[in-house]
Formats: structure tokens, C-alpha cells, sequence
């Protein structure tokens, strides 16, 4: 599904990533971490399509990232699902509004879209809030409301960007929870984390970064 | 394009111009200002252009004739005249009463001519033009036509007047066209500058748009009919305002040096589209010009 080979990424005399090659297989689950500025964000934005590496490839399900079109980058993402640590949800849109937003993009059905985000906000819990605008719900409420946003197109991979950062243990183990579910649906999903209590009690492959480099797996 | 898709841009469009209503408020203000502008010459040009015209069409004409023609040519020539769909004999002059009315024009000078061993003035028909627009009744082809009749030795209609004229009225011409044309680059700039504050407004949606796949056609087409809508609305505005401008002065009676009536028209549709296409064109050219720049590959994906 992912597979990386020779990845190098630099800014200027700052090396983020060095040499990284690695493969994500479909419906795995894998946790990307390291200190902070270990490389974490920008390999999750390599695979995101976000940026091109230096030099080497990301290829993801057989498509070279570097070499494909900028209409077909955008319809890939479609198959790309993201969770960011600091949500990115439009405070002057609805809950139902934000989580739909994604599947308007895409040119569906007033009808389905409806249907969909309904059931999608079902499934992360917040059905009871879909009139009620960002500012108005808690932290936790919030990144449910990204991760639905994320998944309410059954995406074949989901990427998430320091997703619990912001909450305390209780709703971490929430969202943690949300993320198996949705694993356990066939979604490949790709958490990057700094946080050590977050992999303690997993068995989830890791991959640990350091100085943009892969010092154990 | 898929309806839902024109509904969801159109819905867009609206929004963006109802959230930004003070941005939308001032460039539509200036883009009005500049189209009253180039309307106003455009107004002035195609009434002007109209007067020059009537009163052409509306001199008089002396087809002077040759002294030794008889009495069937003189006729011939009248017939020949009188055919023409827009004109109308006013009078024919002898020769004899030419001089009588030169005698009489010269007053006290009139002796001069008595010493004249004959009559030198060319009798004359005096032809009114009617004022009928058709190619037929230009004044100009009545001229050729006529003076290739035999019998008719010149035809003299005030030509030098008219092209003098038609001489101010392509000047005019030009300075509306070169206004028009710094006009247009000044809207367009507005435009890009009024569309480029929306796209900031709007920064974090797009950016939420562009990380759950929307291409970059669909954040741009509510901007393009942003600047479509716009320039429309401003188009309209400004074409309300010259025809309350135009009724205003239809309804007065309007003299020149105390003896012509002037009527006023308004803008013909040709003109009315032409201003209307502009404004539109104008308004998208902003829009594209900005959208083009500001909304490039991921320059909002800031993950």
C-alpha cells in the first residue's frame, strides 16, 4: 500500500528525513514516533502528497507520488483520510457541515451525503451534536468530529498527525479506541505520535524516527 | 459541469459575497464609477455620432447645371432626382433669377455686374435631404450619382463641414478608447486585488478543501463567478444610471446656437451588450488573474 524507497528530505542544511525505505501493508496499523523534530510531520506530508521528497520515492497502492499529476494528486487524497493534533475545523460551519464538507468535494448526492454523515457521526458518538458549531463542543468532541471528517469517505488509508496532543488520557483513550474500530474495518492507519503512554499498551507495529532517520522497528 | 456542482459554486459565490460585503461593496463602487465613465463617452460618442448624421442627412443640395442643355434634359435630371427615396426638389433657379438674386445680395455693389456681356451663373436645382438612413440616401452617393448625369455640370453639399465633423468625432473616438482601455486595467486590477481579500477570508477553507481532496477547478470556479457576478452587478448598475442620466436629458428640450432641436437616444443593444460583456470580462479577468496566483498547487496546505 506504502512503500518508501531511499526518501531524503532536506531544508536547506536541515536534513528531516535520511534515507528512510520502509512498507506499510494494506489494513496494517502502524504508529510513527521519535522526540519532536524527528521527521514524524514531514513523512506523514510525503505521504500525504503534501510535498516531494529531495530525492528518492513514495509510491502509494503503485503510484509514484513524484511523478503524478496535480489533478490526480487531488483525487488520490480522496482515498486519503488525515486527523491533525490541531483539528482544522471551520468555526462558522456546523458539525454535520465540516464532517459533510468532505464528501462535497467530491460531487455527491445531496441525499447521500446526508445519509453518510449522519452515520459517520454516529459512529464516532456525536450524533446528538451534529447542529452545534466547533467552539461549542470540548476538545475531545472536536478531534471526533476531524475523524470523521477523515473516514466519512472510507478512505484506504488513514493518517493521523499527533492526534491526541491536545487531550487529556481519558479522551486520548477514546480517540484510541475510534482508531481501531476504524482499523478493524480494513483502513491502513498510520498514527504519528510522540507520546510514550500511547504505545505502551499496544502491540501495533512502531516505527521510531530519530533525526529524521529509522533507529528502530 | 455536473448541476449540483453550478448550484454549490453559485451558493458559494453569493456567500462569499455576503461574508465580504464591504471588499464587494468598494470594488464594485469603483468598477461602477469606471463603467459610467466608458459609458458615458460611449452615451456621448453614439449621440453625437447620431446629430452629425441627421443633420447631413437633413442639408440642402445645389445640382448646377450646364447653360446650353434644353428643356427634356432639365426634366430628365429633376426625374432623376426625384427618384431618389430621400430627396425633394426644393426650388429649380434660372440663370436669370441667380443673377437677380446675386444683384439683389450684392445691394449697392450690383452695378458691377452691368457690365457683364453675359450671364456667367449656372441655373441650379436646390434638393432638400430627408433624413432616411439607408445607404441609398447618403449624401455622398446622391453627389457621384448625380454628377455622372448629363446636363449637370457640379453638384455642392456642405462636405468640408461634415468631414470636419466626422474629423472631432473619430478624436472623440479615440480619447473614449484609450480612457476606456486605462479604465479596463485599472477594474481588472481592482478586481484581482477585491477577489485576492476573499481568497485570505477564506484561507482556512480552502486549505480544509484542498487536504480532503478538492481539485483545484472546484476552489476556484465560486471565485471566477465571484468576479462574473460582480462585474454583472456593476454592468447593470452602471447601465441603470446612464439610462435615468439619459431620461433626464431626453425630457428637456435641448437648443444648439438657439436653432436645433437635439433628441437624445440611448444606448443601442449592441452597446448595451458590448457593456455588458465588458463588465463580465472585466470582472472574470480579475478573478482569474487572482485565483491563478493565489490558489497555485498547495500553497494553502499547511499541515
Amino acid at each position: 500500500m506504502i512503500q518508501a524507497f531511499r526518501l531524503f528530505r532536506t531544508f536547506g542544511p536541515n536534513v528531516a528525513l535520511n534515507n528512510l525505505n520502509f512498507r506499510v501493508r494494506k489494513g496494517e496499523f502502524v504508529f510513527i514516533t521519535g522526540p519532536s523534530g524527528a521527521g514524524k510531520t514531514t513523512l506523514l506530508r510525503l505521504i500525504f502528497g503534501a510535498e516531494k521528497p529531495t530525492s528518492g520515492h513514495m509510491l502509494i497502492n503503485g503510484i509514484n507520488l513524484n511523478r503524478i499529476r496535480r489533478l490526480k494528486l487531488d483525487l488520490l487524497r480522496r482515498d486519503i483520510g488525515f486527523v491533525f493534533q490541531d483539528f482544522k475545523l471551520l468555526p462558522r460551519k456546523t458539525v454535520f457541515e465540516n464532517v459533510a464538507l468532505a464528501l462535497e468535494v467530491t460531487g455527491e448526492r445531496p441525499g447521500f451525503i446526508r445519509k453518510k454523515t449522519h452515520q459517520t457521526l454516529r459512529l464516532v458518538g456525536l450524533a446528538e451534536k451534529e447542529k452545534a458549531f466547533p467552539l461549542q463542543i470540548s476538545g475531545g468532541e472536536q478531534q471526533r468530529v476531524a475523524i470523521a471528517r477523515a473516514i466519512v469517505r472510507d478512505p484506504l488509508i488513514l493518517l493521523a498527525d499527533e492526534p491526541t496532543g491536545n487531550l487529556d488520557p481519558e479522551l486520548t483513550k477514546d480517540i484510541m479506541v475510534l482508531f481501531r474500530s476504524i482499523h478493524m474495518k480494513g483502513t491502513t492507519v498510520i498514527v504519528a505520535t510522540h507520546s510514550r503512554e500511547l504505545l505502551e499498551d499496544t502491540a501495533q507495529r512502531t516505527i521510531v524516527l530519530n533525526c529524521g532517520r529509522i533507529v528502530e522497528e | 459541469m455536473k448541476l449540483r456542482f453550478l448550484i454549490y459554486f453559485i451558493k458559494h459565490a453569493f456567500w462569499n459575497i455576503t461574508n465580504n460585503r464591504i471588499v464587494h461593496v468598494i470594488g464594485m463602487g469603483t468598477m461602477i464609477i469606471s463603467l459610467l465613465i466608458f459609458g458615458s463617452f460611449l452615451l456621448l460618442f453614439v449621440n453625437l455620432n447620431t446629430w452629425v448624421h441627421g443633420w447631413g442627412h437633413n442639408m440642402s443640395m445645389s445640382v448646377y447645371l450646364e447653360d446650353d442643355i434644353d428643356q427634356s434634359t432639365r426634366d430628365k435630371i429633376a426625374a432623376v432626382i426625384r427618384d431618389f427615396p430621400s430627396t425633394e426638389i426644393e426650388r429649380y433657379i434660372s440663370k436669370e433669377t441667380a443673377l437677380k438674386n446675386l444683384r439683389h445680395a450684392l445691394g449697392t455693389g450690383a452695378g458691377l455686374l452691368d457690365d457683364m456681356s453675359h450671364n456667367p451663373l449656372p441655373a441650379s436645382f436646390e434638393v432638400v435631404l430627408n433624413n432616411m438612413a439607408s445607404p441609398e440616401t447618403e449624401p455622398k452617393f446622391i453627389v457621384k450619382k448625380l454628377e455622372k448625369i448629363h446636363g449637370v455640370e457640379e453638384v455642392q453639399y456642405s462636405e468640408d463641414w461634415l468631414k470636419r465633423f466626422e474629423g472631432i468625432m473619430n478624436m472623440f473616438g479615440l480619447v473614449g478608447f484609450v480612457i476606456g482601455g486605462l479604465l479596463c486595467v485599472g477594474v481588472v486590477f481592482i478586481m484581482t486585488n477585491t477577489i485576492k481579500l476573499t481568497i485570505y477570508t477564506r484561507k482556512h477553507e480552502i486549505e480544509i478543501q484542498k487536504l480532503v481532496g478538492a481539485t483545484d477547478w472546484f476552489i476556484k470556479m465560486p471565485f471566477l463567478l465571484e468576479g462574473a457576478i460582480q462585474g454583472i452587478l456593476s454592468g447593470v448598475f452602471s447601465l441603470l444610471v446612464l439610462f435615468s442620466v439619459y431620461l433626464f436629458f431626453a425630457a428637456k428640450k435641448v437648443h444648439l446656437l438657439g436653432l436645433t432641436v437635439l433628441d437624445f437616444i440611448f444606448l443601442p443593444y449592441e452597446h448595451i451588450f458590448l457593456m455588458l460583456f465588458i463588465s463580465v470580462g472585466l470582472g472574470l479577468a480579475g478573478s482569474f488573474i487572482a485565483v491563478g496566483r493565489f490558489i497555485a498547487a498547495d500553497s494553502f496546505v499547511e499541515i
